[in-house]
């Protein structure tokens, strides 16, 4: 195009100069503009992405008792040892947790609770079913607590069994992940021995 | 002015030139979203995204024995049941590793059987870090398809980009047709033999 | 170059033989989409038939009216059962074959069959590539139905792409009804196997 609108005699310096510059606008638009595309588009993902992962750890006292999900958290108890049918070099632990309820609508609060064991190294086990070990009386798991009708103000023990190699039993925290604050989640100090 | 004419002809060629190389050798989609392999060997430890396996053993048999809800069941095939028994890990949190497919010498797929119903030792399996655990995948395969072919473990079904344990399969015997050299009449999958470690205290 | 009344004159030209070329074309293809389209063939029954990505062989067709092969019949209903080996012959496993055969002239409560492994019953197992197996198509049928001494069941294929128009990934598309094949239907008043 540009060949044939320069070719048409001595209108051309007056022609070119308002296209040039913008063409220049154009170029400096194009730099903007692509990067902002490319946001806009990967943002829900993103977005989505960042709330459904555990990255971000908020570091709680034993003891110390810590809003989270619309509910105060403490650590209750973290116990391991032999017992029920494990693999080699393994312990069972179970780890509770005191919650007093603030927020009821726990089916949206907690959708997505997921209890873990985190070691020195980031490792991280997630709760497993250990035949012959089950959780004390009066404890539930995250799933069921939220469709046990708890009301605000209610203190609720929750807890699960998990299966970690010995090596690391010495290093293991437990955390609590839950999906209205992800990508922030809570990680317990160990009780003191 | 006729040279600038023909310039931009020569342009608008080279153009369209260039435009079809690059639409002729573009990657598929497919290929270009595929799975990533990490190759590896019998009774090597691979390590893939998510988990490590190792490949420990292959039995061919003619027919399975299983136990499905108290009920004895023998299963038969038109070729050979391959059972393979891998050691599970995950890396770096608990996870599930639920595929696996027997890739014959010239890129056939065998999936994974689903007759066996919901077994504690079949996938998917759940795997923790720092904790091997046994793991069963099982194959219905024709006879032909097992010299040069290699076993594709991943974490699930579609993973885009995601790795994927691709261990060669040459450690397993076979006669010069390329014939497993051990097939067994029946192999019973719940024998004690086949129990896992895992029941020991 | 549009001044002159000549070259007015040419570009009505050009611009409209395009125009009539689209017209003519469309014309054409009007026309022979008007032709009758030849029936699809009746297919043999004592040779494989290559049917996209399954090669069948029709066995047997029958009425049972009892439980076959594991499929549970409501009370008062009996069964149309067609027989077939089936062989993969893609490069891997697949189970993309409820749509393979239909009952021609039938009143079907359901559309969707049953499919069956006859070895052990297992229901729409995956079929692997290059193993043939026998497969039991089985269609519920209200108690009262009436269903001829000979039947027609329709075969559907699909072609092979090995580029899709969306992603350009491989992939089996456009069904079409690649024959008919013509059984004759037993009664089996007995239980099924």
């Amino acid at each position: 195009m540009s060949a044939v609108s320069t070719d048409s005699g001595p209108i051309v310096s007056e022609e070119t100069q308002p296209e040039k510059k913008w063409r220049r606008r154009s170029l400096v638009a194009l730099a903007i503009l692509l990067p902002l595309t490319l946001a806009e588009t990967s943002y829900d993902s993103a977005r989505e992405w960042l709330r459904g992962e555990d990255l971000i750890a908020r570091d709680v006292d034993f003891g110390q008792s810590v809003p989270f999900g619309g509910s105060d958290w403490k650590l209750a108890d973290l116990r391991g040892g032999k017992a029920g049918r494990l693999p080699d070099h393994a312990f069972a632990v179970i780890a509770t947790f005191t919650v007093t309820i603030g927020d009821p609508d726990l089916q949206k609060q907690w959708l997505g609770c997921k209890l873990m064991l985190t070691d020195a190294a980031g490792r991280r086990w997630l709760p497993d079913f250990i035949s012959g070990v089950s959780l004390p009386a009066g404890v539930m798991n995250c799933s069921s607590a939220i469709f046990s009708g708890a009301r605000k103000g209610d203190v609720v023990t929750i807890g699960d069994t998990f299966i970690v190699p010995e090596d690391t039993i010495k290093t293991i925290r437990p955390a609590v992940g839950l999906g209205s604050e992800r990508p922030w989640y809570l990680r317990f100090q160990r009780p003191p021995k | 002015m006729r040279i600038r004419v023909l310039g931009n002809l020569v342009v608008l060629a080279a153009t369209v030139a260039v435009s079809y190389g690059m639409q002729v050798t573009k990657p598929h989609y497919a290929d270009l979203t595929a799975p990533i392999p990490v190759d590896g060997a019998m009774h090597d430890t691979v390590r893939a995204r998510s988990f490590d396996v190792r490949l420990d053993k292959v039995v061919f048999a003619r027919q399975l024995k299983t136990n499905q809800f108290g009920q004895e069941k023998l299963l038969t095939t038109s070729g050979l049941w391959a059972v393979v028994s891998t050691s599970l890990t995950a890396t770096a949190a608990s996870t599930t590793v639920a595929d696996g497919t027997w890739q014959g010498p010239a890129g056939l797929r065998y999936h994974q059987t689903e007759r066996l119903g919901y077994r504690q030792d079949m996938p998917p399996h759940g795997v923790d870090p720092g904790l091997e655990k046994r793991g069963l995948f099982v194959f219905e395969i024709p006879p032909d398809q097992i010299s040069g072919a290699s076993l594709l473990i991943s974490a699930r079904q579609f993973g885009p980009l995601d790795a994927q344990a691709r261990i060669s399969l040459d450690g397993v015997p076979t006669s010069a047709d390329g014939q497993p050299a051990d097939v067994l009449p029946e192999y019973d999958l719940d024998a004690p033999q086949a129990q896992t470690p895992q029941g020991k205290t | 170059m549009f001044r002159t009344a000549r070259s007015k004159v040419q570009t009505w030209i050009t611009a409209g033989a395009g125009t009539f070329a689209a017209l003519f074309v469309a014309g054409l293809m009007g026309a022979f989409g008007a032709l009758p389209a030849h029936a699809p063939p009746q297919l043999p029954l004592d040779a494989a038939i290559d049917a996209g990505r399954w090669r069948v062989q029709p066995v047997r067709a029958y009425v049972s009216h009892a439980r076959v092969y594991g499929v549970l019949l409501k009370p008062g209903q009996k069964a149309l059962v067609l027989e077939a080996d089936m062989t993969n012959r893609t490069a891997q496993s697949d189970k993309a074959y409820f749509d393979v055969f239909k009952p021609d002239g039938i009143a079907l409560p359901d559309p969707m069959p049953m499919i069956a492994l006859t070895r052990d019953a297992t229901l729409t197992p995956e079929l692997h590539p290059g193993m043939t197996e026998r497969m039991a198509y089985v269609w519920p049928l209200a108690g009262d139905a009436t269903v001829p001494a000979s039947l027609s069941f329709g075969v559907t294929a699909e072609i092979f792409k090995p580029r899709d128009n969306l992603f350009g990934m491989p992939g089996w598309f456009n069904p079409y009804r690649l024959g008919t094949i013509t059984l004759p239907v037993a009664d089996v008043q007995g239980t099924g196997s």
